[in-house]
């Protein structure tokens, strides 16, 4: 038998004439992870699918210990030990860790009727298997995000998995849940368990795999072991182009402060005595762990906390931020986490994606929006932040990751704004997106808009911002400005 | 019971439901001068809990699938004025109602074959597919098949079963009250639907694919096939459920059931049944309906105009999809 537990070769499937995956070649090995990493839309679900028998291959060879495989189901793919945990975890969030832990193997035994009895054991069994605790009674639906994970993972060990493939399963974790999961993982593949992680994040590539494998546009452009590969070389491959992360350097920074905050604290104490200001034309990073009264200070400036004392200066005036509508009115924009991915009506045109917060601007005064005003509009600002796209009458779908994030931007920077506030702007975007966004920060703040980028991703804090306040507790422990920002130094601090 | 339990109990909408009809009747028992708890009262409240409630536990299950059928009034008066409009002009039934519950039965599940193949084949949103189901149905009724009234030429088979009760009661005033044997129909319903419910892998995956039908799916069950075998089954219990009301009625009229849909749904939601699917139960959907009926009953009793019925069912739905909302809300979030 081979070293491999899985191989694939030449794996070729298209769809109504588009090649999803084109002649791709990859290999798993037990008692290893394996990451498969690659930009959105570049065949990994495919991928994923055609291992577990959702699709099947229009060509290629498929080895599964040592045996060649033709065709498979997804229940057949089971019985051979692959386990598909999907990014949504497929649980039911109605029903009981118990349910969900027996319910797939009570299926797959053809059972009829429900035996609590036997589906407790099943349900004990399978938390066993990575001694787990958790309330076998408890609703799914009321769990953690990690212990949801934590749940389908055991479910999955149920059926003695030689393969678990896991779809991005750190996207919706903290850093804490993310360490633990790895401990997990790792204790799975000291068992001799074959991995297979797909995820976007850079540094969780590095730290978890063995080995990886990048897809792009269908085809895999490196496979091999983790530890030949630099983090360089890996953005080279993921993207195709030589990203070099250009730190932003700012250029255009007013004289005047344009906010300052004077001891602030907030009613519920998520921030206490709180003192900053900002310049027009700089980036400005707020850190800290979760909790640290990071978002809560955003939120402040946004008119969505109740402050119990201290003051807020706009260009040099005292100012009482009482709702979003207030903040908006002087010209304060807030970008909430996760916005930026889902703040889309894909099935729109792309020009009414932009000008969908500014209709009052374009109405007349009887309250009447002309199209030729609407596509007039979103051209301006396709132009300026050179949209892909022939015309933006098109749908908001037909655009790549990374333009459908500047159509977002676009839509809350169509009115006029002097501060911008970005909650973790590149959340769950993937590294080419990723750098085409935090370039349009570096532009905005070029031409003298005062930024706000809140993030717990520490590089991204480092390359953007020109100054950065760390929080923990709810205060201020530390600030720091030019080359003094590093990784190192921050987490110093944050600890 | 241990502490979780116990916690877990008070967390669910039944309880609170059940908590509210002990202190309904207790409150218009007061307010009534002591007319609800009364032996004659209690027997017909529960007659006219018969129909609704049986009526609601085929509601009950289509909306644990996250589905709607608003179509099931219009199957029974279908297979109900169908088959009694069947036996009259053969002359069936005239000792033994068999045949009719038979053909009842049969042609409710042929038209619920027809919701579940268009549901489970077209992946189509179930309300909108049973709304225009409910229409076609009707059509059939009343447009292709004309059936008319039924009333004194009701065989005397389905008049017998009607008629037949379980035992009788008098109130002060002497006057003789039933309790109907349809009851028994009710009872073995709603023990049968939790059965099935709790302890089967069919009912196990209802409430699976109200949770999460992609999940349903990937985790083994054949989604399309349950759905069809639903709509199918709650298409024949429907058919079934007319044939009662038509034998307690005496008579069969086309139009009775019309708008039943309106009442019966919302039972179910203020029961505990989510919207969105994958919640209720039994016991909920009971205590519901007897709350619904209770009031509908006593209205009267305490001096309150029928109009006022159309308010207080207005006022169920609001409460019923605002729980069903807020608990939906705690689940995901």
């Amino acid at each position: 038998m081979s070293e491999y537990l899985l191989e694939m070769s030449g794996i070729c499937k298209s769809f109504s004439g588009v090649h999803a995956l084109d002649h791709v070649n990859f290999a798993v090995r037990p008692g290893k992870v394996m990451c498969l990493a690659g930009e959105n839309g570049c065949g990994k679900s495919t991928l994923v699918k055609i291992i577990s028998g959702v699709y099947t291959k229009d060509e290629g060879e498929v080895t599964f210990e040592g045996q060649k495989i033709t065709k498979i189901t997804p229940a057949e793919a089971t019985q051979l030990g692959i386990q598909v945990i999907y990014q949504d975890l497929s649980i039911f969030p109605n029903l009981t860790v118990m349910e969900n832990l027996a319910i797939n193997s009570e299926i797959t035994a053809g059972k009829k009727l429900v035996n609590r009895k036997r589906w407790e054991a099943t349900a004990k069994e399978a938390l066993s298997k990575i001694g787990y605790q958790i309330d076998l009674y408890a609703k799914m639906g009321e769990l953690s995000v990690a212990d949801k994970q934590l749940v389908a993972i055991c479910r999955a060990l149920l059926f003695n998995a030689k393969l678990i493939i896991m779809d991005e399963p750190t996207t919706a974790l903290t850093k804490k849940e993310v360490d633990a999961l790895f401990k997990t993982v790792r204790q799975l593949r000291d068992s001799g368990i074959a991995i297979m992680f797909i995820s976007h994040k850079t540094e969780e590539i590095f730290e978890i795999s063995d080995d990886v494998c990048i897809m792009r546009n269908g085809k895999n452009v490196y496979s091999g072991p983790t530890a030949e590969l630099t983090r360089e070389k890996y953005t080279y491959y993921l993207t195709g182009r030589e990203l070099v992360e250009d730190r932003f350097i700012p250029k255009n920074i007013s004289k005047e402060p344009v906010l300052r905050v004077n001891h602030l604290t907030l009613k519920d104490q998520k921030c206490k005595d709180i003192s900053f200001s900002l310049r027009k034309g700089e980036i400005l990073g707020v850190t800290g762990l979760l909790g640290s009264g990071r978002t809560e200070l955003a939120l402040s400036l946004f008119g969505l906390e109740k402050i119990e004392s201290g003051t807020i200066e706009l260009n040099g005036k005292d100012v009482k931020i009482s709702s979003p509508i207030a903040a908006q009115k002087m010209k304060i924009g807030y970008v909430p986490e996760d916005r930026l991915t889902e703040g889309l009506c894909l099935q729109q045109p792309i020009a009414d994606n932009i000008t969908l917060s500014s209709l009052k601007r374009l109405a007349n005064s009887f309250g009447i929006i002309k199209k030729q005003d609407i596509i007039a509009d979103a051209n301006i600002w396709k132009e300026k932040f050179s949209i892909a796209t022939d015309d933006v009458r098109k749908f908001a779908s037909t655009l790549s990751g990374g333009n459908q994030q500047k159509i977002v931007l676009s839509k809350w920077l169509s009115n006029d704004l002097d501060v911008l506030i970005l909650n973790g702007p590149t959340v769950g975007v993937d590294v080419g997106a990723k750098q085409d966004i935090h370039h349009l920060v570096h532009e905005l703040a070029n031409e003298g808009l005062a930024v706000i980028i809140i993030s717990d991703d520490l590089s991204e804090v480092v390359v953007n911002c020109s100054r950065v306040i760390v929080m923990k507790d709810g205060g201020i422990v530390g600030e720091m400005t030019g080359d003094n920002i590093t990784e190192e130094n921050i987490l110093e601090i944050i600890r | 019971m241990n502490k979780a339990a116990l916690k877990r109990m008070t967390k669910r909408t039944e309880f609170y439901i059940f908590l509210v009809l002990i202190a309904m009747c207790i409150a218009i028992e007061i307010i009534s001068g002591g007319q609800l708890f009364a032996a004659d009262k209690i027997v017909t409240i529960l007659r006219s809990m018969v129909v609704d409630g049986m009526f609601a536990m085929c509601c009950l299950v289509v909306m644990i699938s996250g589905g709607f059928d608003l179509s099931f009034p219009a199957i029974a008066s279908l297979a109900s004025c169908l088959s009694a409009t069947i036996c009259v002009n053969f002359g069936f039934c005239e000792t033994n109602p068999i045949i009719g519950i038979l053909l009842a039965i049969v042609i409710g599940a042929v038209l619920g074959m027809f919701n579940g193949w268009i549901i489970s084949n077209f992946k189509l949103n179930t309300m909108i597919v049973t709304l225009a189901t409910q229409t076609f149905f009707t059509g059939i009724t009343m447009g292709l098949l004309q059936l008319k009234e039924i009333t004194s030429k009701l065989p005397k088979g389905f008049r017998n079963m009607g008629e037949s009760y379980l035992f009788e009661v008098y109130n002060a005033a002497g006057l003789r009250s039933t309790m109907t044997s349809m009851f028994i129909f009710l009872v073995l319903l709603c023990l049968a639907t939790s059965f099935v419910l709790k302890h089967t892998m069919f009912g196990r995956g209802l409430y699976a694919i109200g949770g999460n039908e992609v999940s349903a799916e990937r985790a083994g069950y054949n989604v399309k096939r349950i759905k069809f075998l639903l709509y199918t089954v709650v298409g024949a219990m429907s058919g079934f459920i007319g044939i009662i009301r038509v034998s307690m009625a005496r008579q069969a009229i086309p139009k009775a059931l019309d708008g039943k849909e309106m009442t019966i749904i919302p039972a179910v939601i203020l029961g505990g049944a989510s919207i969105f699917g994958g919640e209720g139960s039994v016991f909920g959907t009971v205590c519901a309906v007897a709350i619904i009926t209770v009031v509908s009953n006593s209205m009267l009793l305490l001096g309150i105009g029928t109009y006022w019925q159309d308010f207080f069912n207005g006022l169920v739905i609001l409460v019923g999809i605002t729980i069903s909302a807020v608990q939906a809300k705690r689940r995901n979030g």
